[in-house]
């Protein structure tokens, strides 16, 4: 359905006033997006601090299990996505597509590392049987006199494991702005799928920025 | 059927891709109300099916196992598959871009998509009856759910689905409300119902995310064994209580709020009297949305949380009773010293404000620790949440749909049989679950398909009305789809009951399916029957 | 389309170096033992991190307040649902005289009593004593 005025520009859909409006509109509910977001990561974060207030000292001692180098690698990777996302962004409202093009691939392959780290750190724990719940299998030296590791480990992967959703959903989103930015669909006239998919990998980033201390860096 | 009325939304355009690929929200809406009453009228037959059991103590009818599954289903149909999403799908959808002076949603295409996820998780529900049911209560309380070998895993990937159903549906809404209304059409001159809808659409992106991490914590629960909810792997069964009624609890908003909504369009105009208390109403809806989210320890006074959190909640819950106690007066003091005209929607409403005071009266009852150490899980209970989910809301979405029908499908349905049946609905319902108090209140426990020989009588009661009840329902929305067959058109300009609000003045019957053929300009408020004269064309 | 604003790429460039510099920070004061500020300070390196991706990649800073509102509203109710849950969780059994019912937790799964010990890499190791490991915590 196209609007009925003849200068209105393609992407104007029939049903906003204008441009402006448009914009502010779906920026808006990506926020309010953000917001269920939030929620859903909420709920995790209350069960790790519930269960850290009943098990302190296995959490504390259950974390050293944990490579903190591959973690702080991963933030960092994640951290320089974020700035390579907003780049994007800063060059499709300059009109260089080129360079937005560039600092997308680049947030892509950032997201990919982020990924492979991961499963490296995730493999190792298959190996060694620091599985979740009752899969959990490793008693080694370090837990032998803790209370329930396994609950430990099943919140890190859960959490983890949904994060590390997110980024791979991120990347999906990304790849697809690859494609709509190298084909023209978008530029510094409208560029409001690359904002709104921007605000959701900075998200990402935000949620790894907690993470990160909370399982990595305790104690 | 209607094709002679010039072209609307149900003629224009034509086709069944047209409507399956719709993005015209008043299309949408039809398609959740049509899915909307086809589920409640399951969901109401597996009621029925209670009620035979309870007639008479003794497992005659149905088998206790049975009778488990009967009152999961129940629950869980006419909570997830028919009020959360039909209501504000539904009457939502059809008139929130009119009464703002919209083309249509923000996003008509996640509307659509909204309504498909619902569907899709609907067929999850779907399996699960056919696969021999779930028996764990709507409420799916671990460590039996995390056990039990019904069919918990499809039921609450059911429920997961739909809840993303719920979420887009809220922000589109939200979206729809901050950025989509007509120039002049400030916040304090919106209909009361989109204050409702907006409140609501808070409430749905705020409480259904933990919902779905609830469904998706149970089922790893399930498959993993992960621990957190499970007592013998040093988890905690009330942990996962806290989780599931933090959403559960301003769900029930999410329930009663677009109702409020609906009973502040219908009354104004049905008094021909401008409301009283606006802000009142507009603000206490905020309120309770807010406050809604402090209370959800109330289910829970005897699952052994803290004494400490149980005198926290029963606290607040207190409060959650004064913004809802200030609409109940402004809608009286509205009818007062108006031309009240006792329409089909109007009766509705009288009901809703008898039928959901008692309800809401109740559930103060109930706040107090103490009271409910002995009334938990009684049918007191069932009795409260009956009052307010049944003769509240769906005697408000009744009026609703008695009330707009004729702007929505440009037809009028039977005055007499409409009204018959309201005093019907009205009737047995008292008659249906009134007796449920004092049954609740002799200690007759919930979730009983059996029961011993002093509660025969006041069961007997109860499963008699709930047959007048069930065919007075029946009979309501036939009529109202009787109009379609019968051809009762009314003409496309008309306006029966002299709606001041912009979907009344600025479209026609049905509407446009563009809804305005031009921006509308606003004229007044949307109740200023005192400053306007609008014609009403219902005699 | 009017006027957008941009923002600068030398504050991108200094947001994303102070992200850097503080994810350095709180490695590093992980390694200093505070006793129960650890937490704190931890949370505390994370919200200002959390901050500048919020005010400057995500730009909340120029943008509409609504949205920054959103985005509190969000982080309002998440406390509201740690703080209220905690109040349960915290004082459980708190009139239970009897301190067995206190502090109901189960400390060990059940499971464990059956699980091999292991070395570092998972593989079981033979043991022919320190059962009593088992013992230690278990009430």
């Amino acid at each position: 359905m196209s609007n009925h005025n003849p200068d209105a520009p393609k992407h104007l859909k029939h049903y906003f006033a204008n441009v402006d409006q448009q914009y502010e509109t779906s920026k808006f509910a990506m926020w309010a997006f953000i917001l269920t977001e939030v929620l859903t990561f909420a709920g995790l974060f209350v069960a790790y601090i519930v269960f850290r207030s009943w098990y302190p000292d296995m959490f504390v001692d259950a974390h050293k299990l944990l490579d903190v180098n591959k973690g702080l690698m991963n933030t960092i990777v994640l951290i320089t996505s974020s700035l390579t996302m907003a780049l994007a962004i800063w060059a499709i409202q300059k009109n260089n597509r080129k360079l937005s093009l560039i600092m997308l691939i680049a947030t892509f392959v950032f997201a990919f590392c982020f990924l492979g780290i991961k499963f490296l750190e995730y493999s190792h724990k298959f190996e060694v049987g620091q599985l979740p719940g009752e899969y959990y299998s490793y008693m080694g030296p370090e837990v032998v006199h803790l209370n329930n590791p396994h609950i430990f480990f099943s919140i890190y992967f859960i959490m983890t494991g949904l994060h590390g959703l997110h980024v791979a959903i991120g990347m999906g989103l990304i790849a697809w702005l690859i494609y709509a930015t190298y084909k023209g669909n978008l530029s510094s006239e409208y560029y409001t799928p690359m904002e709104m998919i921007g605000i959701f990998w900075h998200l990402v980033d935000l949620i790894w920025i907690y993470l990160f201390p909370l399982f990595y860096l305790i104690g | 059927m209607i094709e002679n009325i010039k072209q609307n939304y149900l003629n224009h355009p034509k086709g069944l891709m047209s409507w399956l690929l719709t993005l015209d929200h008043k299309r949408i809406g039809l398609m959740y109300l049509v899915s909307g009453i086809l589920f409640f009228f399951l969901g109401g037959l597996l009621a029925l099916v209670m009620r035979m059991e309870l007639a008479a103590p003794g497992n005659d009818f149905i088998s206790n196992d049975t009778y488990n599954n009967v009152y999961t289903l129940h629950g869980a149909i006419m909570i997830f598959l028919f009020i959360i999403p039909a209501i504000p799908g539904a009457l939502g959808n059809i008139l929130l871009p009119l009464m703002v002076g919209a083309k249509d949603v923000a996003f008509p295409r996640l509307n659509l998509a909204s309504f498909y996820i619902y569907s899709f998780g609907a067929l999850f529900a779907m399996y699960t009856i056919i696969n021999g049911g779930v028996d764990t209560g709507w409420t799916f309380y671990t460590p039996y759910s995390t056990q039990s070998t019904s069919n918990v895993v499809p039921m609450t990937l059911g429920i997961f689905i739909i809840g993303f159903s719920s979420i887009l549906t809220g922000l589109n809404f939200i979206a729809t409300v901050h950025k989509m209304r007509i120039p002049g059409l400030t916040w304090y001159k919106l209909p009361l119902f989109v204050w409702a809808l907006y409140g609501t659409s808070l409430v749905q992106i705020t409480a259904t995310p933990v919902l779905a991490i609830t469904m998706v914590l149970l089922m790893l629960e399930r498959f993993l064994g992960i621990g957190i909810f499970d007592p013998a792997l040093g988890g905690d069964p009330v942990l996962y209580q806290h989780f599931f009624w933090f959403y559960s609890h301003p769900a029930v908003y999410i329930m009663i709020l677009p109702a409020f909504g609906i009973i502040s369009e219908i009354i104004p105009v049905h008094s021909r009297k401008k409301i009283w208390g606006y802000k009142f109403i507009a603000y206490s809806t905020l309120s309770i949305a807010f406050i809604g989210f402090l209370v959800w320890g109330h289910h829970m006074f005897t699952s052994g949380q803290s004494v400490f959190s149980q005198i926290v909640f029963s606290f607040i819950t207190y409060f959650v009773g004064i913004p809802t106690g200030v609409k109940i007066f402004s809608w009286i003091l509205t009818m007062y010293k108006g031309q009240v005209s006792f329409t089909p929607p109007m009766l509705y409403a009288l009901s809703f404000l008898f039928l959901f005071t008692i309800g809401g009266l109740t559930g103060i009852f109930l706040g107090a620790v103490a009271l409910d150490i002995h009334l938990h899980d009684t049918y007191f209970v069932v009795a409260h949440f009956h009052y307010v989910m049944q003769g509240g809301t769906i005697v408000a979405f009744l009026g609703g749909l008695h009330h707009w029908w004729p702007k929505s499908f440009g037809v009028m349905y039977n005055q007499t049989i409409a009204k018959i049946c309201a005093f019907g609905v009205f009737l047995g319902f008292n008659g249906t679950f009134f007796p449920q108090f004092l049954l609740g209140l002799r200690g007759m426990p919930r979730r009983y398909a059996t029961y011993s020989e002093e509660f025969v009588e006041l069961h007997s009661y109860s499963t008699f009305w709930s047959g007048i009840l069930g065919i007075s329902i029946f009979i309501a929305i036939m009529n109202l789809f009787w109009s379609f067959i019968k051809k009762n058109k009314v003409d496309p300009g008309s306006n029966p009951w002299g709606g001041m609000t912009l979907e009344w003045t600025h479209t026609s019957s049905p509407p446009h399916p563009h809804n305005f053929e031009e921006e509308p300009v606003l004229e007044h408020g949307p109740y200023d029957y005192d400053k306007v004269i609008v014609e009403k064309t219902y005699k | 389309m009017s006027e957008h604003h941009i923002t600068p790429l030398r504050t991108y460039l200094i947001i994303a170096a102070s992200l850097l510099f503080l994810s350095g920070v709180t490695v590093w004061v992980s390694y200093v033992d505070l006793g129960p500020l650890n937490i704190v300070v931890a949370m505390l390196v994370a919200t200002i991190k959390a901050s500048l991706v919020a005010f400057f990649f995500m730009h909340l800073l120029w943008d509409d307040k609504k949205n920054l509102t959103m985005f509190l509203m969000s982080l309002m109710f998440f406390g509201i649902f740690v703080t209220i849950t905690l109040l349960d969780t915290e004082f459980r059994g708190d009139l239970d005289l009897n301190p067995e019912v206190k502090d109901p937790i189960n400390k060990r799964a059940a499971f464990y009593d059956t699980l091999p010990l292991t070395d570092t890499h998972g593989h079981p190791v033979d043991e022919h004593s320190d059962n009593h490991h088992e013992d230690k915590d278990h009430h």
